[in-house]
């Protein structure tokens, strides 16, 4: 019991220290960009560029998508040669997570387009996966040097108004070819008449991911509000995002395929 | 031109192209695996499934190929047991028949035994009868000449003593 009540004040006073020292020595400096240049910054990423393999200068939503591709696909190529082998007709709860995750999507795809659901599933299952891991993967903050020297948090790749574009267009051409597929040059002309829908689908994601970075980003701007405050922030703009986008434009595109797609009878 | 927005077509392209290899590593590290496995298990149930209802199918043909045999094995065995009664009736009367036949033998013989014994007794009793007849008229006689002896004697006497 007095060992408890020991290590307790311990913790105590470690905490009080760190914090008084982190608010003691500031910022080390005075900050080198306002705020309105980080927001600024934040969208339109002009000043902090990231090099890609030395070849190039990219936006570092670019590298942050390459990570979120990497960590994915190891995990995937892991669970392939680890799980997958010892399934069983009972599954187990890592088998469980798996069959939840795909028969979701595939359900998705199937109730949404049920005649022709194949490639939509397999789809809406990549991007769903993509985006919220994706969203969430800001959250662990990870660092880059950007090519002027300064440090950088990695942040979502579909926070780039160029990856969120990519995904919308991306969603829209999926629709599209599921029309072909499905009725020919009246399912074409049928996913042209949504010709609106790539950019209220990359700008709906691009506004929504955007909008968790910037509250994220200027909450870390001030020093104040980085205690407690971020768990709040974190949680609400970025795995609400991560969750509700998801299901946003996977359901979108599961709905336009299956209404594009659906064979027309003549009367 | 620039673009606003800062929008770039060669970082949309490496986007696509980084997403193009995330979604075939998926696809064929995770997505299809996982399908096959359920879509295999999903077969097997079914199959299971097929398997059982066919059996159940089977079970209810059998129960009513044996309800029908059940059945049918009730009509035979009133069948048999209406024989078997017709055979116990016929039976009986055959047996009833014999037993009258015998009976009636039996009387038969019981009366010319009868007859016969009567005949019998009654020539013994004819015979009782002459013997007695014979007996009695032999004591008749005897008796009679006695009678006779002893008139004669009284006679004698009486004349004896009338002329006495």
């Amino acid at each position: 019991m007095k060992n408890k009540k020991t290590a307790l004040i311990i913790w105590i006073c470690v905490t009080a220290l760190l914090l008084a020292g982190a608010l003691a020595l500031g910022s080390g400096g005075a900050p080198h960009e306002t705020v309105r240049e980080v927001m600024r910054d934040a969208v339109l990423h002009e000043d902090n560029k990231l090099s890609l393999f030395g070849l190039i200068e990219v936006n570092p939503a670019v590298v942050s998508a390459m990570t979120v591709t990497l960590i994915l696909l190891i995990a995937s190529a892991l669970i392939r040669l680890l799980a997958v082998p010892r399934f069983r007709l009972v599954p187990g709860r890592l088998q469980l997570l798996l069959e939840q995750l795909v028969g979701l999507f595939d359900g998705m795809a199937k109730s949404n387009s049920p005649h022709r659901n194949g490639f939509l599933g397999a789809y809406i299952f990549a991007a769903g996966v993509y985006i919220f891991t994706g969203t969430a993967f800001e959250l662990f903050g990870l660092q880059a040097l950007t090519t002027k020297g300064h440090s950088l948090a990695l942040p979502a790749p579909l926070s780039d108004i160029n990856g969120a574009i990519a995904l919308g267009v991306l969603s829209y051409l999926v629709i599209l070819s599921g029309g072909v597929a499905g009725n020919g040059l009246r399912g074409l002309g049928s996913s042209l008449k949504d010709f609106s829908l790539p950019i209220s689908m990359s700008f709906r994601l691009f506004g929504a991911l955007l909008s968790g970075l910037l509250v994220t980003e200027m909450v870390y701007y001030y020093l104040g509000l980085s205690f407690v405050l971020p768990v709040a922030v974190g949680v609400m703009f970025t795995l609400l995002h991560a969750l509700i986008q998801t299901y946003v434009l996977i359901m979108l595109t599961a709905l336009f395929y299956g209404e594009v797609s659906e064979k027309h009878h003549a009367e | 031109m620039k673009i606003p927005l800062n929008i770039s077509w060669q970082q949309i392209l490496l986007h696509l192209f980084n997403f193009s290899i995330l979604a075939g590593g998926l696809y064929f590290l995770l997505y299809k695996p996982v399908k096959n496995f359920m879509d295999g298990r999903a077969a097997h149930y079914a199959e299971l499934d097929a398997a059982a209802e066919a059996k159940l199918a089977r079970a209810e043909t059998l129960e009513a190929e044996h309800r029908r045999l059940l059945e049918g094995a009730e009509s035979e065995i009133m069948h048999m047991k209406a024989e078997a009664a017709l055979e116990n009736e016929r039976a009986a009367a055959a047996q009833l028949e014999t037993a009258r036949k015998q009976s009636e033998k039996l009387l038969l013989d019981a009366r010319t035994a009868a007859q016969k014994e009567r005949q019998i007794l009654l020539a013994e009793a004819q015979e009782e009868i002459s013997a007695l007849a014979i007996e009695a008229a032999k004591k008749v006689i005897v008796s009679s000449s006695d009678i006779y002896d002893r008139f004669l004697d009284a006679a004698e006497s009486e004349g004896e003593q009338q002329y006495e």
